[in-house]
């Protein structure tokens, strides 16, 4: 029975293949292949390897049933239990697909057990370094490098099912050269030239103007049907082929030339000349997010993602804040990354969140505080009707907001379900404890929405443009609305635009009633970010949320600061004063 | 003898060289990498290098009649242990836990310098030659130092008074004492006598030894015994509960704590403190099976005030899965990671 089914999956993924193929052929993208003439330009003809030994692949086999078999399945069809809610679905191995590759665009993978070298071995290095973005870990440090080498022996030769790697008959093996083609270097120059081919070329018809994913991001599938989304330029940490080295122009170079198999993003070796490539690739390559002098971002090793400060500081200036985000007031300021994960403690939990990250500034003057808080969407989201529910209600699954169940089947997947949401509001809210003075470090309200005991004071914004103040008392309860406090909250910019919202907030530094929280300067004041994606099927619970990070008003430095400093330099003067006096006394004789 | 000693000394300066490159960042600075699981022999052999190194360098100068002053031998060994614990131990160590470390090594060397009368003059010397001023050059260092001091004193206290906004630091309690008992769906367990229902052996007997036998090898890559593999289509009873357990685990908790229990899952990077690693000797290694059942059952929001509640996204799982269904994900972290739960005696 299950046989049965898996031969009529497999027909029907592949009658979809041949589509893709038919489609891609078409398009020239795999004209080489046919024509069977020259190599595209940076490629070199290369040999297919033998099976690896029977040792390897029986060893490998229990590497597969300890590690792997729990998201690839067990007949590595990526069907395993954790499958139905993953998005990306874990890889299907049986059609011989993958993405990251050194291989021209719909050839096998570079597998060769023998010879675990970087650069020459496709599959060993995503297995050494896992696929940032989805839920494929880096297995160094975790297998060996044998062991990598079995269960990639394992893997290849028995569930890769409809092709095999040493089949010399239907298989070729055209490698991108990249250690032999010397880079372009970032220049100005490089990178404007890449700037206007991907125009050209038309990259920014999926990958959107601005390069964060926004383009023709909904109708996008990959072979096997689920939704796939275009890669945002600007999170290079999350680039599947980024091997643990995201600013590395390398990576994006060899993923233009050989393109992703099974996914629409084609290889666009014959299209353009190497040099071309290198300005495009220079070009993707300067638009991941930098520090405010253009350095990389620190990558924190233990996650792979830009490494987290967890104190979000508050600049004073005088007078009134501007409402624009490239003011000097604004631009000079630097920023701080706050990592979003699912909230995934209390149901309806979300799995799959698709903002991680917020970008956040803040500045304050003698009355207001003011937030500016920057993420990217993929979609402006803004419900066509009316919600059903009042904004203070926090348990919606009455009306249909549910969590993903475990056990589905891949049509009614999480992976099969994206972008079929009812779409709701796009939203961000952040919550302070309401008494934090008198709460005595570490205490803090509970991060979801405070607690019986301490309360939470809560701003959300809404795409439908507005904002609200509540108090939240826990993470089941309803919110209670704080219509004093909505006349002096305001938003001062909101704005989505290539792929990037930009919300500016407002409000008092002091509140005049119990319920508001009180900002003094110098203090460490809790607060926690929650960010809906209406695309998403994002409401209520299902949400992304921070841990919780710090606001910091700066204050001004007191005159203190540089008062004592002299004192204790001045006492330095007189303690080198004595001890030389008294060198000088012991030499002549003296004791003192 | 010599051949090991020059053998010695290139290994050692080649290291010394490598990790100078490395923090002034000519070469990148993940060139040699400390990876996990590694990291401890990594470390040890590390260190083994340096030593190699500079017992070799410091022979090698002697023999050759230009010999390094005591003076300076303490001084650059003392700054090496500084600049390896600041840029190379990874997870960073805090500033409060260096300049232990920075003082301890500081005692060392100084009980190094002063282990006999003579080796102490040597050390002596150079500074009280500074102090005396008898040469044009001593002269100009202790111009210069005396100058300096104050102004790099001054200059630190200035830094360290200056309001900065540093994280500030809060310590939380790991594994908090337990309580007696824990009620879940309706249910009294007491955490002493509660045994897990999936711990059994073939004849359906709780049986710690029996499945001790059947969980992973403790040895690189922990993978299964040959002979125990629960995805076997014939597993019964113990490596099927494994099975079922490992079912729950993969669609729910390895969002956290990771494909390979380690604490690196998908949305680990965005919580502070982040996952718990079952694969750390420090965690479900060191505790009983019935505690794991409460704080599974009870999550984050269970907690006492010392674990910081608040900031703990772990679910009270009550709220999601059965009491079985808590008892078979428990049995399968500890066969995963290849721990026996600890018992009460």
């Amino acid at each position: 029975m299950r046989n049965g089914l898996m031969t009529s999956k497999i027909g029907s993924i592949l009658m979809g293949a041949i589509g893709m193929t038919m489609v891609a052929g078409s398009a020239g993208m795999w004209s080489f292949a046919q024509e069977g003439g020259g190599l595209p330009e940076g490629f070199k003809k290369s040999e297919l390897v033998n099976l690896p030994s029977a040792e390897m692949i029986e060893a490998g086999k229990r590497v597969y049933f300890t590690k792997c078999v729990w998201c690839h399945g067990v007949e590595g069809a990526g069907d395993g239990p954790a499958a139905d809610r993953l998005w990306p679905r874990p890889r299907n191995f049986n059609q011989g697909t993958f993405k990251i590759r050194h291989t021209a665009s719909g050839e096998l993978p570079l597998f060769d057990a023998t010879k675990p070298v970087a650069g020459q071995n496709d599959l060993f290095e995503t297995v050494t370094h896992g696929l940032p973005g989805s839920a494929m870990p880096p297995w160094e440090g975790i297998l060996s490098e044998e062991q990598r080498l079995q269960v990639l022996s394992f893997v290849t030769s028995q569930l890769v099912k409809d092709r095999k790697f040493d089949d010399k008959a239907s298989e070729t093996q055209t490698v991108l050269d990249l250690a032999g083609l010397k880079a372009t270097p970032a220049n100005k120059e490089s990178i404007d030239k890449g700037a206007q081919l991907v125009v050209d070329k038309k990259c920014v018809e999926c990958h959107g103007t601005d390069g964060r994913g926004d383009g023709n991001a909904f109708n996008l599938k990959d072979d096997w049907g689920f939704s796939i989304q275009p890669a945002d330029w600007h999170k290079c940490w999350n680039f599947r082929g980024s091997r643990r080295d995201p600013y590395n122009v390398k990576n994006i170079f060899r993923t233009f030339s050989t393109g992703l198999n099974g996914t629409p993003m084609p290889s666009f070796a014959d299209s353009t000349s190497v040099e071309e490539r290198w300005h495009i690739a220079n070009f993707v390559n300067s638009l991941c997010e930098r520090d405010s002098e253009g350095n990389p971002l620190p990558i924190d090793p233990l996650t792979d993602k830009p490494k987290i400060n967890f104190v979000i500081p508050s600049f004073s200036v005088e007078g009134d804040i501007s409402d624009d985000p490239e003011n000097d007031m604004w631009a000079k300021q630097g920023r701080r990354y706050v990592a979003m994960g699912g909230q995934i403690t209390h149901k309806p939990r979300n799995f799959v969140n698709r903002i991680d990250d917020l970008w956040v500034k803040s500045l304050y003057n003698d009355k207001d505080v003011v937030f500016l808080i920057q993420w990217d969407d993929r979609t402006k989201s803004v419900a066509e009707t009316k919600l059903p529910w009042e904004p203070t209600e926090v348990n919606l699954d009455q009306y249909g907001v549910k969590e993903q169940d475990p056990k589905t089947g891949e049509e009614s997947s999480i992976a099969g379900h994206q972008n079929k949401y009812t779409v709701y509001n796009d939203a961000v809210a952040f919550q302070f404890p309401v008494k934090w003075q008198e709460i005595p470090p570490p205490f803090k309200p509970r991060y979801l929405w405070g607690d019986q005991k301490f309360a939470a004071d809560i701003m959300k914004w809404e795409a439908d443009g507005s904002i609200r103040a509540f108090t939240g008392t826990g993470w089941d309860q309803d919110f209670e609305a704080r219509d004093d406090f909505n006349e002096k909250i305001t938003i001062m910019k909101s704005e989505w635009k290539n792929g990037r919202w930009t919300l500016m907030v407002k409000r008092p530094l002091k509140g005049e009633y119990e319920e508001d929280t009180q900002f003094d300067m110098g203090k460490y004041i809790p607060i926690v970010f929650f960010a809906w994606d209406g695309h998403n099927g994002d409401a209520g619970r299902k949400m992304a949320v921070s841990a919780f990070y710090y606001t910091f008003l700066q204050p001004p430095i007191p005159r203190e600061v540089y008062i004592y400093p002299l004192v204790i330099g001045v006492g330095v003067i007189l303690l080198e004063g004595w001890v030389l006096t008294r060198r000088a006394n012991k030499r002549r004789g003296k004791v003192l | 003898m010599k051949g090991i000693l020059y053998l010695g000394a290139l290994v050692g300066g080649v290291a010394v060289l490598l990790l100078v490159s490395m923090v002034l960042g000519i070469i990148p600075p993940e060139t040699v990498r400390l990876v996990e699981g590694y990291m401890p022999m990594q470390m040890v052999f590390e260190l083994a290098c340096f030593v190699a190194g500079f017992t070799a360098i410091s022979y090698l100068l002697g023999a050759a009649g230009t010999p390094m002053p005591r003076f300076w031998q303490g001084i650059l060994f003392w700054v090496f242990v500084w600049v390896y614990l600041k840029f190379r131990v990874y997870p960073p160590i805090p500033f409060s836990v260096r300049a232990m470390y920075g003082t301890v090594s500081l005692v060392a060397v100084f009980m190094w310098m002063s282990s006999n009368e003579e080796d102490w003059k040597k050390f002596r010397q150079p500074i009280l030659n500074v102090l005396d001023a008898q040469t044009g050059f001593h002269r100009a260092i202790r111009t210069l130092a005396l100058i300096l001091l104050p102004i790099i004193i001054g200059g630190f206290s200035f830094l360290s008074m200056k309001p900065s906004s540093e994280e500030p630091i809060e310590l939380r309690t790991v594994h908090p004492a337990p309580p007696a008992s824990t009620k879940v769906h309706g249910k009294t367990y007491v955490l002493q006598t509660s045994q897990n229902p999936y711990r059994v052996n073939s004849e359906g007997k709780y049986d710690q030894e029996f499945s001790n036998a059947r969980i992973v090898e403790q040895s690189m890559g922990r993978l299964m015994k040959s002979d125990a593999n629960p995805w076997d289509p014939k597993a019964e009873g113990y490596l099927k509960y494994v099975r079922e357990g490992g079912e729950i685990f993969f669609q729910n908790c390895h969002f956290c704590h990771g494909d390979n229990l380690n604490g690196r899952g998908l949305h680990a990077f965005a919580f502070n403190p982040i996952p718990a690693n079952f694969t750390d000797p420090g965690t479900i290694a060191q505790l009983q099976e019935t505690f794991i059942f409460w704080r599974v059952s009870k999550g984050g929001i269970g907690l006492p005030n010392e674990a910081f509640p608040w900031a703990s996204v772990m679910p009270p799982w009550e709220q999601h899965l059965t009491v079985d269904e808590i008892w078979k994900v428990v049995l399968f972290e500890y066969w995963h990671t290849g721990y026996y739960p600890r018992t009460w005696d």
